[in-house]
């Protein structure tokens, strides 16, 4: 057994399961010992229960997952819970009690912290969600990663929480900050293109094989910058999948002869006013 | 060789598909009865048979088609339906719900009404008009055949097609289905669905136009308990005038209603016409989607299958999602077999009734199967095959040729 999933599903939820009792039922396996990856999947009623039971469960039963690397909290499709309302607590106290995880993925964003934002071995952080607060961001940037190697952080839109602006996304790509990082997806952002120009030309590029600005509202204007850097012509991989580029753009990218995902091109036609990240539901 | 008479609309996708089946199988082609020409006394079952000359001593076999997606066989049943209208009292005994129509349309306003694309012209009348004219062709039937041969009977497809009635039927039979809100009657406007849900602490709801099909009339909603926040996620569209009623219609496009003002007018004309309304079950996923299945049922065995595969709560439109086979979404075969089972089990308790596209979703987390819909006329399934036939030759091979070999 190296990956498990635990959900309170329809009937379970009607019936009064908690995902507490879950837990505690895996925790009480003897292959528990050996688990690599615990999902935590829809929770029971997300849109007014938060996950701080889930991260309390975890933390107490810290001992029954010595081998857990993988810890993915609140995998929940859009048919279990919206993501902009599913209620997430401080997952700080996770990175503390399992000083061995390698890899953590949170979904949704209302209520969430990171405190503290420290983890010695941590390689992979994602946060998946409509709208990131600038506190979790500056969690982030000055919490101390140092064995990172993939940062992707969704960054919606304001009215799903992302209450921040450009100035509380940069300091994440200061130098120095995540020697080890490779994969760097500031993405699903209202302001993709204001990130693209900040990210074009910045130290943090020479360091990633993958830079991912996908599924925001990426226009000519910021793909400019992008496709202008010689620091970005020497990347790996581009994801710009879902964005508002011109056929044109396109067509510059595709002669490019860089390893860009230019799929999923949106009408572009419309408004400004019209232009929306992918995950906002 | 079996005679075969098709109330239908002559030239769209079913007629077509059905006669080119029978074609194939070596059939003559089905007698086909319009719609149009029955609501205007134009032809009637008798005349039909009348034409099919000697062969009238043996019941033909009646079929039934979707009425739908002709507009003047719309006007003329809402026409039917209206108060105005000349109906005998037995006319009405299929109608469950909404004996009287919320601001009605008479006949002369009915038979005036002109063709606007997608607009929603007045579901509760059409309903009323569509049940009516199922009870006059079930009395027809009646007087001409000692036993008329119905591949599905005409009360069954007008229990079929009301949504809150078909919910009780299988809720009293004991099949799963999504848990009511509340019966129909206790939730007549927006307000009183807020207090329901509010008593209930059930917040994710499908809201189901009683007697719409497909896509059309269904509402996928949601009220966050903490914020407040509402979500409806449907294809229905309201066009305000400052100085006549408001046109609801159906698009293609599925929008996600957030202004409370514009949910609550939504919500109001819904149930005004007549709305089933039931839990929102989390289904199943595949990968980055979710899924239910369309499972046809033939002559009690469940046969061709498709998952609808969609990013939206709302599998069975069209343009958002897609169509794959059950293999395909990672169903394992016993899965397939309690899919298969419900289905058989769901038509079953219309035992006059012959064919039925059920829809099943299987729940995200323990794959149990839920019904969701049973739709009388739910064989259009393009490039869906059941060892090696398509639905409308699966239905006349075991419909028609069994009972000539």
């Amino acid at each position: 057994m190296s990956e498990c999933k635990l959900s309170v599903d329809y009937d379970q939820y009607e019936s009064g399961v908690k995902i507490v009792d879950l837990i505690e039922a895996l925790a009480g396996k003897d292959e528990t010992l050996q688990l690599e990856s615990l999902i935590i999947g829809d929770w029971g009623g997300a849109y007014e229960n938060d996950s701080s039971e889930i991260v309390e469960a975890l933390v107490r039963l810290k001992d029954r997952f010595p081998q857990l690397r993988s810890l993915f909290i609140g995998d929940m499709s859009y048919e279990e819970c919206e993501v902009s309302w599913i209620n997430q607590s401080n997952i700080g106290p996770i990175l503390a009690a399992y000083p061995e995880l390698r890899s953590l993925t949170i979904k949704g964003s209302t209520d969430l912290s990171l405190a503290p934002a420290q983890h010695d071995k941590l390689e992979e952080l994602t946060i998946i969600c409509g709208g990131l607060g600038k506190d979790v961001l500056t969690s982030i940037s000055e919490g101390s990663f140092k064995n990172l190697k993939k940062l992707e952080l969704y960054l919606g839109v304001e009215e799903y929480g992302f209450d921040g602006s450009l100035e509380d996304v940069l300091p994440l790509i200061e130098p120095g900050k995540f020697p080890l990082l490779t994969y760097l997806g500031l993405k699903d952002s209202e302001i993709q293109d204001e990130i693209a120009i900040a990210v074009a030309n910045s130290p943090i590029v020479d360091q990633l094989h993958t830079l991912d600005l996908s599924m925001g509202t990426l226009t000519d204007s910021g793909a400019e910058a992008l496709i202008t850097s010689e620091k970005i012509m020497k990347l790996k991989q581009l994801d710009l999948s879902y964005h508002y580029m011109s056929d044109e753009m396109m067509n510059r990218w595709k002669q490019s002869g860089l390893n860009v995902d230019v799929s999923d091109q949106q009408d572009s036609d419309e408004d400004e006013d019209y232009r929306y990240p992918s995950l906002t539901e | 060789m079996e005679a075969m008479i098709i109330i239908g609309n002559s030239g769209n996708r079913r007629t077509t598909g059905l006669q080119a089946a029978r074609a194939r199988l070596g059939l003559p082609p089905a007698l086909v009865l319009d719609y149009l020409d029955v609501l205007q006394g134009k032809a009637s079952l008798h005349s039909v048979a009348q034409s099919m000359g000697q062969t009238l001593d043996k019941p033909p076999l009646l079929r039934l088609d979707a009425p739908g997606e002709h507009f003047e066989v719309e006007r003329e049943l809402i026409a039917l339906g209206a108060p105005d209208a000349a109906f005998q009292h037995e006319d009405e005994r299929w109608l469950k719900f909404n004996k009287s129509v919320v601001q009605p349309i008479s006949v002369k306003m009915a038979k005036g009404m002109m063709e606007a694309k997608g607009k929603l012209y007045h579901p509760s009348q059409w309903f009323r008009g569509y049940c009516i004219l199922l009870t006059k062709l079930d009395r027809e039937a009646a007087r001409l055949w000692n036993t008329p041969r119905w591949m599905n009977d005409p009360k069954d497809i007008a229990a079929m097609f009301d949504k809150r009635h078909t919910h009780q039927i299988l809720t009293s039979a004991g099949l799963p289905v999504p848990r009511r809100l509340a019966a129909p009657e206790a939730i007549p406007n927006y307000d009183t669905l807020r207090d329901a849900m509010a008593k209930e602490r059930i917040y994710r709801l499908f809201i189901k136009l009683a007697a719409g099909s497909g896509a059309c009339g269904v509402i996928a909603y949601q009220v966050n308990p903490v914020t407040g926040a509402e979500s409806a996620v449907t294809t229905i569209g309201v066009e305000n005038y400052l100085r006549r009623p408001p046109i609801f219609y159906n698009v293609k496009k599925l929008a996600n209603y957030k202004d409370p003002q514009v949910i609550r007018q939504i919500i109001n004309w819904l149930l005004r016409h007549g709305a089933h309304v039931e839990q929102w079950i989390p289904k199943a996923s595949y990968r980055d989607r979710t899924f239910d299945i369309r499972q046809l049922v033939v002559a009690g065995k469940a046969c061709h299958s498709i998952a609808r595969v969609s990013r939206t709560p709302i599998t069975n439109l069209h343009l958002d999602s897609d169509r794959m086979s059950l293999e395909e979404v990672g169903i394992s075969e016993q899965l397939q077999a309690s899919v298969r089972q419900c289905a058989e089990q769901t038509l079953s308790v219309f035992p006059r009734s012959t064919v039925a596209g059920i829809d099943v979703c299987l729940t995200s987390g323990s794959n149990r199967p839920y019904v969701l819909d049973v739709n009388p006329f739910g064989d259009l399934l393009y490039h869906s095959y059941y060892v090696g036939h398509d639905p409308y030759e699966w239905e006349m091979k075991m419909t028609s040729l069994s009972t000539t070999i």
